[in-house]
């Protein structure tokens, strides 16, 4: 019994707030997108009549395919990245970490960039990237190289280096939450009958990590396959993710075609997180 | 072969050493940024500084025709603190919904989900795209703040969602038994008991919006909010300025975020003491 009575007429009322909103600005203008995708006019015209000739023009242009295919390769390899150094942290942070005082420490300071501004964090990263950059500083005094590299701003590895720092922790978040749920008395029964830790740890705690490191990854695919303003930032307009195309088509007037991008890539990131979500079952979170 | 006791002492230092080298790595452009902010009047944006001073700061607080940021940031804190509410609000009622079990409610359950799912520059394209269809002006106040409240919602939503799993119903069953009627037994008893959770809801709302750029690019009108002020500003040229900004506002984000905490502690103080064995 709680101050509702099941399913009593208030409770529809009580959700529909919520449901008027998120359908009326979420589901309505993405259904508008679609529609305005198949436009056939180059123009803003509701009478325009539909056809499938954007798309036709994006498969027709090599350039935003590779756009395309940039997009996918830049979210392989953050995934990747995240991944391991995630993990990493995460099972330092929950398995090794004994003491309360040093767990709440670690906690807050891993935590706290994360509350704070992207685009600052993203601005924050210029005084490292540059020819005269703090990176290139650290490595002239170190003797590593001779002369100062440019390979950081206006470049991939500039982009890779601050999306890494940024979404890093949404891969750990989730596999913290799972590992703090597995009993620590599964492990000890684990070694008292003999195995291994290494044998431990890819036969106990990996498998029971799991579902969390899936919900990681759906987290760094989706918000690397949309994140456009690290790359016009730092990429300084010389690299360009679909996001990136999204914007500049907007810019220049050109919506139908906008939306041509813009539905593709809600369709890759759709599939994506279709993909992961076979490698595991995530209802069975929480279950240890 | 070593003694599985040195190779898990190995493990545990290499796995420190990550973690301590991405901590540096994660808090050093900001502590940097917050450095150079203090640069003399001739220092540029990067080393070596040329002296300490207060300068760029002075320089924020000129108003100035095409960079105050003053109006801006009036905005943004504005904005923020409408989501907060209306993510709290929202969040309560839906999760209220959900206990009673209603027909859809596995349906809404993943409406709102998606929310945190759909990329945030899409979902400001798409609104501005409707609000282009049916001629509605866009504007921070409005459009910008139906966007935001599609991201925050989700987060105050789940919040509040496990904090009723570990809700103890026993306490309204006892109200309900002792004939208080359901309004009563609501705002008596569960509200105060749940009010940590919702101002948790409420701070989501607040920093989340509060920061939030992709959202805002399409869907703000003329008068802009701050992240799309500093974007447009560092597209434009990158001047110590815009680390001033950058690390005030970061200043205002940590300080949001411990006015909360200190509310949540209070609220959750006076809720035990206040119900004794509560707790």
């Amino acid at each position: 019994m709680s101050t509702l009575r099941q399913r009593s007429p208030v409770s529809y009322a009580l959700a529909m707030p919520a449901a008027l909103w998120m359908l009326g600005a979420l589901v309505v203008p993405t259904l508008f997108i679609v529609w305005v995708s198949f436009w056939a006019s180059r123009s803003f015209s509701l009478g325009s009549p539909l056809a499938l000739i954007n798309y036709a023009k994006f498969f027709q242009r090599p350039a935003y395919v590779k756009v395309l295919l940039d997009t996918f390769q830049q979210t392989l390899i953050l995934m990747a990245i995240t991944l391991v150094l995630g993990y990493c942290i995460a099972y330092f942070a929950v398995v090794q970490v004994r003491r309360p005082h040093w767990k709440l420490g670690l906690f807050l300071v891993l935590v706290i960039p994360f509350w704070t501004s992207a685009l600052i964090r993203t601005i924050a990263w210029i005084p490292f990237l540059g020819v005269t950059g703090v990176i290139n500083q650290a490595l002239l005094f170190l003797g590593v190289v001779g002369q100062p590299v440019g390979a950081f701003l206006y470049s991939r590895t500039g982009i890779t280096l601050a999306q890494v720092s940024f979404y890093t922790l949404l891969a750990t978040g989730p596999v913290v939450y799972v590992l703090r749920n597995i009993p620590v008395s599964l492990r000890e029964a684990a070694q008292c009958l003999g195995a291994t830790p290494a044998r431990v740890f890819w036969r106990i705690t990996v498998p029971l990590t799991l579902p969390g490191v899936v919900i990681g990854q759906i987290l760094v695919f989706l918000n690397v396959m949309a994140d456009f303003a690290t790359a016009s930032a730092i990429g300084g307009n010389k690299h360009a993710y679909l996001g990136n195309i999204v914007v500049l088509l907007y810019d220049s007037g050109q919506l139908p075609f906008a939306s041509v991008m813009a539905v593709l890539l809600m369709l890759c990131m759709l599939g994506g997180v279709a993909v992961l979500l076979k490698v595991v079952d995530i209802r069975r979170l929480g279950i240890p | 072969m070593m003694h599985w006791r040195t190779r898990q002492k190995l493990v545990k230092g290499a796995l420190g050493a990550v973690t301590v080298l991405f901590l540096a790595y994660q808090w050093l452009p900001m502590l940097v940024m917050a450095l150079l902010s203090f640069t003399g009047p001739d220092g540029g944006p990067t080393f070596p500084m040329r002296g300490v001073s207060l300068h760029w700061y002075r320089e924020l607080l000129r108003v100035q025709m095409v960079d105050d940021f003053k109006p801006p940031m009036l905005r943004s804190l504005l904005l923020a603190l409408a989501c907060s509410v209306t993510t709290a609000a929202l969040s309560l009622a839906a999760v209220q919904a959900m206990r009673a079990r209603f027909r859809a409610s596995g349906l809404f359950f993943y409406l709102i989900l998606l929310g945190v799912m759909a990329p945030g520059l899409l979902v400001g394209f798409g609104v501005a795209v409707v609000a282009r269809i049916l001629g509605i002006q866009l504007a921070w106040y409005t459009t910008t703040f139906a966007v935001h409240v599609v991201w925050t919602l989700p987060f105050g939503f789940l919040t509040l969602l496990a904090v009723f799993n570990r809700f103890d119903r026993r306490l309204e069953e006892a109200a309900l038994t002792l004939r208080a009627n359901r309004w009563t037994t609501f705002w008596r008893v569960t509200f105060p008991l749940v009010l940590p959770g919702v101002i948790g809801a409420g701070l989501f709302g607040f920093t989340l919006s509060y920061d939030e750029f992709a959202r805002s690019l399409f869907s703000t009108g003329a008068e802009q909010t701050l992240p799309l002020v500093i974007f447009a500003q560092f597209d434009r040229q990158l001047q110590p300025t815009l680390y001033a900004i950058g690390t005030a506002t970061t200043v205002v984000s940590l300080v949001t975020i411990m006015c909360f905490s200190l509310l949540f502690r209070m609220v959750r103080r006076r809720t035990r003491t206040g119900a004794p064995g509560a707790a």
